[in-house]
């Protein structure tokens, strides 16, 4: 079997067409190019989006290292990445963990939504975008990074700290509001009008709250479909799986990303535990491919004019941020360092700010989304990671209040 | 001693108890076997004085010096010595399937082959329930046999 397929593989090269060679030979010095920033990353301690994302914006046209052959391939990849970042992201909650997020912390999750959505609104209509374009910014804004910040509590050993849960019941209820804002944004992309808009929106939360409670109910017999024991099968049966849902749910204009979302909430047990130490190494090199191929489709000369803007709402958003998760942890009886360390935890945005803004570049709605997302990103992934390693020497309100007093 | 038990979502769960000498204890059990032990600060009780990460071994070796008796760790190491032996534990649901029933009731053993080995309840166990033990809601049962029977044996008791 394996001599077989080697003969029909030497084939392949052999006939391939005019160009294979470059193709390989680019993506080659992109996929090295990410293994050295991802080295770099560990070195100094903090997440590897950025880097990746500054990676794609020197690359390509206008930047330092012109990428074009393989561009075609690395499409199709970021869209793999999405898929597989919005799949995994499903595996690791279950239906019950979401049922629970949503009766505690409802209320949470609709102030977060607006102290920290309003901003990106404001500043797009502000800017003279229209009001979709204008509504992306404020999912840009809106939603932390799981991924960053989980990997981060993991590093600072955090996770037995009694503000964690918090926390994470914060960024479970963000995932849970962008099941329902994705496919509201797909149907508004399409250029809907308002009335169109709302009706289609409805029945695309209709299609995702059909969808998950069926992932509910079915959860097992699909799981159990999908069992194997050969890591081969299991591995081509949940890719296939996964691709054919998130194809069919863009065809529907829900987004494939939400399908994909749905699908990780549906798999369980058995199933979900291997695909979970399967599925990570292949999803963070499409996922790396994702955030290169991002910023591969940004000039960075189209940066500059958005700095400024960027630098703002990346100060203002950490500051609502902050507010809103020292909101949530005095709730539940959180003291005042818990809380700050709460707040300070849920600045970081990234991978889920791209996919939205990526959405946007997609339709070609606004061409200052793309630069500004990125700059945005860059600033508070690396910017928030710091302020997450150093919150315990910043102090937080009330330090700040006791050092005040003790001055006078 | 009350403990406290906190599910943290994408992570596993948190435990918490305070200790008669007034320290408050903090334990993660993550999804994949990992435990974090953390000693909670008195002058910021949400934060952690330290963390002690342990492997899943770890942690069982943990628990025996500490008097615990490992039935976990015993019945892994069954698993190991018995090709295709499943072992699974199952909590009874509020209604439906066997939960208010007896044993006998779901002819688990004649219609699947898996026996109930045993059932936890309120933290104590019951070791070989007879046919006529009744099952309550949120009882562990623990059920061994094929992977097969104990699939079907889950189905009985959790309908």
């Amino acid at each position: 079997m394996f001599q077989d397929g080697g003969v029909h593989a030497l084939r392949l090269v052999a006939a391939g067409p005019e160009g294979t060679g470059v193709i390989l030979v680019e993506l080659g010095i992109v996929l090295l190019v990410l293994a050295f920033l991802g080295r770099v990353a560990a070195k100094l301690g903090v997440p590897s989006i950025p880097l990746y994302l500054a990676a794609g914006l020197l690359m390509g046209e206008g930047g330092f290292i012109p990428v074009d052959a393989g561009e075609d391939f690395l499409a199709v990849g970021a869209q793999i990445g999405v898929v597989l970042l919005l799949l995994l992201l499903g595996l690791e909650y279950s239906p019950q963990d979401l049922q629970h997020g949503l009766r505690t912390t409802w209320q949470a999750g609709i102030v977060d939504g607006l102290a920290n959505g309003a901003p990106g609104f404001l500043l797009g209509i502000m800017m003279g975008w229209t009001v979709t374009a204008s509504l992306l910014l404020a999912g840009v804004t809106y939603i932390s990074s799981s991924g960053i910040i989980a990997r981060l509590l993991d590093d600072f050993d955090r996770y037995a700290n009694r503000e964690t849960p918090v926390i994470l019941s914060i960024l479970v209820m963000e995932d849970i509001v962008m099941a329902v804002f994705l496919p509201i944004m797909a149907v508004l992309l399409v250029g809907a009008s308002l009335v169109q808009g709302a009706v289609a929106a409805g029945i695309a939360i209709a299609i995702v709250a059909a969808a998950f409670f069926i992932s509910l109910k079915f959860s097992a017999h699909v799981s159990k479909v999908v069992h194997s024991h050969s890591r081969e099968l299991l591995l081509l049966s949940v890719l296939g799986l996964a691709f054919l849902v998130a194809g069919l749910a863009e065809a529907a204009q829900v987004s494939a990303a939400v399908g994909a979302f749905l699908l990780g909430l549906t798999l369980s047990g058995q199933v979900a535990d291997d695909v979970r130490t399967l599925m990570p190494p292949l999803r963070d090199v499409f996922g790396g491919i994702f955030f290169v191929f991002f910023g591969l489709t940004i000039d960075p000369r189209d940066l500059w004019p958005v700095l400024l803007p960027a630098l703002l709402l990346a100060v203002v958003t950490a500051i609502t941020k902050i507010g809103t998760g020292m909101w949530a942890a005095r709730r539940v009886g959180i003291g005042p360092k818990g809380q700050w360390r709460t707040g300070i935890s849920l600045i970081p945005r990234g991978e889920f700010s791209i996919v939205i803004a990526g959405l946007g570049i997609t339709a070609g709605i606004q061409p200052q989304l793309g630069p500004l997302a990125a700059a945005y990103v860059l600033i508070l992934a690396i910017g928030g990671s710091l302020l997450m390693r150093f919150a315990a020497h910043i102090g937080g309100p009330a330090q700040w209040r006791e050092e005040l007093a003790s001055r006078r | 001693m009350d403990i406290f038990e906190t599910p943290l979502p994408g992570v596993g769960v948190r435990y918490e108890f305070e200790a008669e000498s007034g320290d408050r204890v903090g334990l993660v059990v993550r999804r994949d076997g990992k435990r974090d032990l953390g000693l909670y600060d008195r002058t910021d009780p949400d934060a952690c004085t330290g963390t002690l990460e342990l492997s899943e071994g770890d942690a069982s070796a943990l628990a025996e010096l500490l008097g615990g008796t490992n039935i976990t760790a015993r019945l892994e190491s069954l698993r190991h010595q018995v090709e295709g032996l499943a072992i699974e534990w199952i909590t009874m649901p509020s209604t439906g399937g066997l939960a208010n029933h007896t044993i006998g009731d779901g002819h688990i053993r004649t219609k699947t082959s898996a026996s109930i080995v045993a059932v936890i309840r309120d933290e104590v166990g019951v070791p070989g329930p007879g046919p006529d033990f009744e099952l309550r809601p949120g009882d562990t049962v623990l059920v061994m046999g094929s992977e097969h029977a104990v699939s079907q044996a889950r189905q009985i008791l959790i309908g």
